[in-house]
């Protein structure tokens, strides 16, 4: 197969509704259950273990037309809260066992409490990830709060979830987190191996999958991309940054290259590739995931880390990727990305860098002011 | 009870709705039957045209100032408005006055130029809840103008030519700000102008279904305010709620009907204060 | 019947003066000790632990508190742009927004009215913009900053792994202000300390439960402002304590003579939502004229859920300090609980309607609110009104707009009334 026809089946994996990505995920591994994931962080391989496919739930993008979720969410309230409000109310998510949401935000907050009142028939679990890495009992709770969510939902699925299996799944977590590193390494060492449409596109539809399926797409992709020719462009090297949670549209990431701008990295669905190595595989696995949680976890907007502000974590991410500008991408309304945008653009202009802020939703279609907006600042990197 | 004798021995009640743009004004006799009614700009003097209305129901029907028994205002002009002997909010009005031209209606939609509203209404036209879009929804009304003029058409023919698109665009959202640049960038990609009017009713349309949906939708619906005259508009909705719409040819009046019905009631409760016997029920008192 | 309220009607009363006074002489306090090195330590008012740093002699200062003042002295604006112009979003909360302006333009240090802190304690309790605020504190003040990380309430009750994560970081919170002051723990102080706390949260919940009573005697939404302060600002001391006993003598009169907030209470409402501290009398206003009262309020409770019976507790000072941080407070517990507190709040205290007061920056409380209005509309079948503004931004309080669905809301209320057969009310 080609890259162009690997990246064809992801695309083909993103226009799927979650219950119809959950029904071509039982084409190969028949009775496999269904559990959402909202961003940004949760332990997928819990879920896993437990036979469920652990689904990335970043909203509906373009895919469904907002009619319930309107009379609940105000109009200053992001999409992807709306969306996934939506598709909860409308009965998409109902062959699913449940779905897990975090501290993330006050919207995803509120927003567990309404799917819980409004899909009465799912569980609905909330997870509290810690905000302190500094306290000696950090590492402690934060397994025992993966121990929480496991025994909450062995209770409901009514069998247990063992550490044996729990390791099988960090193992091929392991090997889907490396294989994604691989990729983007391959485009930070290579700009032009893979786009960042195409990388983009590959990473949410392994979302939309299981890890084992995700791993079959992944290996000869990755040989692939190794393989392909690389052109070299006359382009600004930019970070983006602020789209952690919901997911722009990716004619806009296709826009951004296209109009003078290398990506060389960026924290799009980063709760799914967060952690800088490889889970331990031995001893307690909600230990290991715990320590590596707290231990090496990317810097995101929603994480306080007292000893690494997250300005300093943005350049260093920038230095070691050989990036020049930041294009900020917050979500439309997105509390912790916009207050974060502030504190990111006073270290910049501090460090004379350059940036440019792009506000996107997950359902936007038209880019020509992007467009624009994204010429007009490469050329202003370019001819300076 | 004190208060107003006003009304002893009267026989007629008005009813003013003074808008933003527009102020009707609407005569009724005590048997409920629309006597006189006008329609005036609203001008930059509002309490002006509280007058101005007032004179012209008057002059239509050649009915005395003295035999108008009491005169209540709605629209956002009702405080100034110095005809009136009272003020009762046009989402009062609008399910009285609705309810008075459609008798089985439970559904009030109200779209005008500042805001939108659901109401839902009793049997006898009270408001049992009501809903209003929230401010970033405003102005459905102002959205249609920034669509018609970035088309370069009125505002009275975009619904007309709406109806004859098959294909509705779809918008980014229903924001007055966005929607000139919405509409070029569908421009550029060379969609045809109905089926942009089309996308443009349906979003609107459907973003009203979700203020329906609030206070819970019951037949029968009917639509008032400026936009239902809009055929489009009309249709879209149709189509949304799957249900016919009532539309009175008086719609823009509903307002200030129902303000005058809520004056009737003072008329009555005065006369019965008086001793004098009626068949009518007050059920609006108020000083 | 309804009767427009003058614009400067005048609700203070006698309780507004003492509030007043002690708040006034805190706030004195703040404005000295920004000309000595008297250590002070920022903190957020919900659910905090600000009985450690008493311990230790830090003077809480909040930033919130901060930015309520601007907001209802009505100076917040230029503030707000101020902080728009650097680089917040108009969706950002303009409570963060107003104070980091104030900080910008000099207010906090020594040619201000706040002390700059020693350092910043972010007691994350719910709230995540908490954190960011703090971080951004930090940032412009350079100011060291301490996490405590309070579990949310996720499985109805905290864990025995909440609780323990609590108390280890309060323990670490000790050793910090150790360092900070120099001075050693003492745990009994903190018990006496914990005493005045208590005796002012009891305090508080008789206010509360007075106005179960018809008339009640207070607004427990408006009015609460005025106990929101010392027991939020001012708990641990023997003012706050002594200023409950206060309220509770007054307001205990006022039900012995059947004396109410109003003189003809004709309405009785819950309110859910901050205020509109910009146009805190107008709001009011719109309600007094249809003679509505709130009797209880979501918001008083941001501090500390008081009334549902917990008190800090001398016996176990860091237990009940922690216990109180995770379970006892509004913004810690999930809007579900929320409904409940609601509920509750209708049924007990004999309420008619509820109000839902949707701001926009504080997503904490506004996100969702529509299906908490379907969910006392629809499924209760109590009258529910939403109206939308914010608690800060002067810019998003419409007085037409907001008469308008108020009037209509009590007019559908008076309407029902009149039709189920109760006479008109007499007329004003």
């Amino acid at each position: 197969m080609s890259i162009e026809q690997i990246i064809q089946q992801c695309h083909d994996v993103l226009d799927l509704l979650p219950s119809q990505a959950l029904a071509k995920a039982r084409e190969k591994h028949p009775n496999v259950g269904g559990f959402a994931v909202f961003p940004v962080y949760a332990p997928a391989e819990i879920i896993h273990a437990a036979h469920l496919m652990p689904l990335g739930m970043f909203g509906a993008g373009n895919k469904v037309e907002i009619s319930h979720a309107d009379s609940r969410f105000q109009s200053f309230i992001c999409s992807i809260a709306k969306s996934t409000l939506e598709l909860f109310m409308r009965g998409e998510m109902k062959d699913f066992t449940g779905a897990v949401f975090s501290s993330i935000c006050d919207v995803a907050r509120n927003l567990a409490s309404l799917v819980e009142r409004n899909a009465p028939d799912l569980y609905i679990e909330y997870m509290h990830l810690p905000q302190n890495m500094n306290s000696a009992a950090t590492l402690e709770f934060t397994r025992a709060e993966f121990e929480r969510f496991r025994n909450n939902l062995s209770k409901h699925l009514g069998r247990p979830i063992t550490d044996d299996a729990i390791r099988d799944s960090l193992e091929l977590y392991n090997k889907v987190r490396s294989l994604v590193r691989a990729l983007y390494q391959e485009r930070e060492d290579r700009p032009g191996s893979i786009t960042t449409a195409e990388l983009c596109a590959v990473v949410q539809a392994g979302t939309q999958m299981m890890p084992e399926q995700f791993v079959e797409l992944l290996t000869p992709l990755v040989e692939l991309v190794k393989a392909r020719e690389a052109h070299e462009r006359d382009s600004v090297n930019v970070v983006i940054e602020g789209a952690f949670c919901e997911q722009p549209p990716l004619g806009l990431i296709e826009v951004i290259e296209s109009a003078g701008c290398q990506v060389k990295n960026d924290d799009m669905a980063i709760g799914w590739r967060l952690f800088s190595d490889d889970v331990r595989a031995n001893g307690s696995p909600t230990a290991a995931l715990a320590d590596a949680y707290v231990s090496r976890s990317s810097y995101t907007s929603v994480r306080h880390d007292r000893d690494k502000p997250r300005s300093d974590a943005l350049v260093e991410r920038m230095t070691s990727c050989g990036a020049d500008a930041v294009i900020f991408a917050p979500a439309k309304f997105c509390e912790p990305a916009l207050l974060d945008y502030v504190l990111f653009r006073m270290k910049l202009e501090e460090k004379d860098i350059a940036h440019l802020k792009l506000e996107f939703e997950e359902k936007m279609w038209t880019f020509e002011s992007a467009r624009s907006e994204v010429e007009t600042f490469a050329e202003s990197m370019l001819f300076d | 009870m004190t208060g107003t004798k006003k009304g002893i021995g009267m026989k007629y009640a008005a009813g003013i709705d003074v808008g933003s743009t527009q102020t009707k004004a609407v005569l009724i006799d005590p048997a409920r039957a629309v006597v006189a009614r006008t329609l005036i700009d609203t001008g930059a003097n509002v309490v002006r045209a509280g007058q101005r209305a007032l004179d012209g129901i008057l002059a239509e029907s050649s009915v005395d100032r003295a035999d108008v028994g009491f005169v209540v205002g709605t629209g956002y002009g009702r405080y100034k408005i110095e005809a009136g002997d009272t003020q009762v909010t046009e989402i009062s009005c609008h399910a009285r006055g609705a309810q008075m031209l459609f008798p089985m209606t439970r559904t009030v939609i109200d779209m005008g130029g500042q805001d939108t509203k659901a109401i839902k209404v009793g049997p006898e036209g009270d408001v049992l809840d009501f809903c209003m879009n929230d401010k970033c929804a405003a102005g459905t009304g102002r959205f249609l103008a920034g669509a018609a003029d970035v088309l370069g058409l009125s505002l009275d023919e975009i619904g007309e030519i709406s109806l004859r698109g098959t294909k509705p665009i779809r918008l980014t959202s229903v924001c007055t700000v966005f929607v000139e640049s919405d509409i070029l960038s569908h421009l550029a990609q060379k969609k045809k102008m109905e089926d942009i009017l089309a996308g443009v009713h349906e979003a609107i349309a459907s973003r009203t279904i979700g203020l329906v949906r609030r206070v819970s939708m019951d037949d029968e619906v009917t639509f008032t305010g400026g936009v239902a005259r809009n055929i489009g508009m009309v249709r879209a909705l149709e189509g949304k709620l799957q249900t016919e719409l009532n539309i009175s040819p008086d719609s823009q009046f509903i307002g200030a009907i129902g303000a005058a019905l809520f004056a009737l009631d003072h008329v009555f409760a005065a006369e019965r204060d008086a001793g004098q016997v009626s068949k009518e029920p007050a059920v609006w008192v108020d000083e | 019947m309804r009767t427009e309220v003058a614009d400067d009607k005048d609700y203070r009363g006698e309780i507004h003066e003492l509030s007043r006074n002690i708040m006034t002489d805190w706030m004195a306090e703040l404005k000295d000790a920004t000309q000595t090195s008297v250590p002070s330590a920022y903190l957020m008012i919900s659910g905090n632990c600000v009985e450690i740093l008493r311990c230790f002699d830090i003077l809480p200062v909040f930033p919130e508190i901060n930015a309520l003042q601007l907001a209802i002295r009505k100076k917040s604006l230029p503030y707000i742009i101020k902080s728009e112009e650097i680089g917040y979003a108009s969706d950002n909360c303009a409570y963060v927004k107003a104070d980091i302006g104030f900080t910008m333009c000099g207010g906090v240090g020594p040619d201000g009215n706040i002390p700059k802190p020693s350092v910043i304690v972010c007691n994350f309790v719910g709230c995540n913009v908490y954190i960011k605020w703090f971080e951004h504190c930090r940032e412009m003040l350079k100011v060291p900053m301490i996490m405590l990380d309070i579990p949310f309430v996720r499985d109805g009750v905290p864990s025995q792994d909440d609780v323990k994560y609590v108390l280890c970081q309060l323990n670490e919170l000790i050793k910090e202000c150790e360092t900070l002051t120099g001075k050693k723990f003492d745990i009994d102080r903190l018990r006496e300390i914990l005493a005045y706390s208590a005796r002012a949260e009891e305090g508080w919940s008789r206010a509360k439960e007075l106005c179960k009573r018809r008339p009640a005697p207070f607004d427990s939404y408006f009015d609460s402002i005025n106990m929101m302060g010392p027991i939020n600002a001012l708990r641990g001391t023997r003012e706050a304590a002594d200023f409950f006993d206060a309220v509770v003598e007054r307001y205990e009169q006022m039900v012995a003579k059947g004396m109410g907030v109003t003189s003809d209470e004709r309405f009785r409402t819950v309110i859910e939502g901050p205020p509109p501290y910009p146009y805190y009398r107008n709001f009011r206003n719109l309600f007094e004229n249809w003679g509505a009262v709130a009797v209880q309020s979501t918001y008083s409770t941001v501090g500390g859920t008081w009334e549902f019976g917990f008190r800090h507790d001398p016996k176990n000072p860091l237990e009940s300090i922690a216990e109180q941080m995770i379970m006892h407070n509004l913004c810690n517990r999930s809007m579900l609980d929320r409904y409940k507190q609601i509920k509750t709040y209708i049924e007990d205290w004999n309420a008619d309607a509820l109000v839902i007061h949707s701001i926009k920056s504080c997503r904490l409380f506004s996100a969702g609110q529509g299906d908490m209005r379907e969910y006392f509309a629809k499924e209760l079948g109590v009258p529910t009104l939403m109206v939308e503004s914010d608690l800060e931004d002067p810019r998003y309080y419409s007085e037409a707009q907001m008469k308008n669905r108020i009037d209509a809301f009590f007019e559908s209320l008076q309407y029902k009334r009149i039709r189920e057969g109760e006479p008109a009310p007499a007329q004003a």
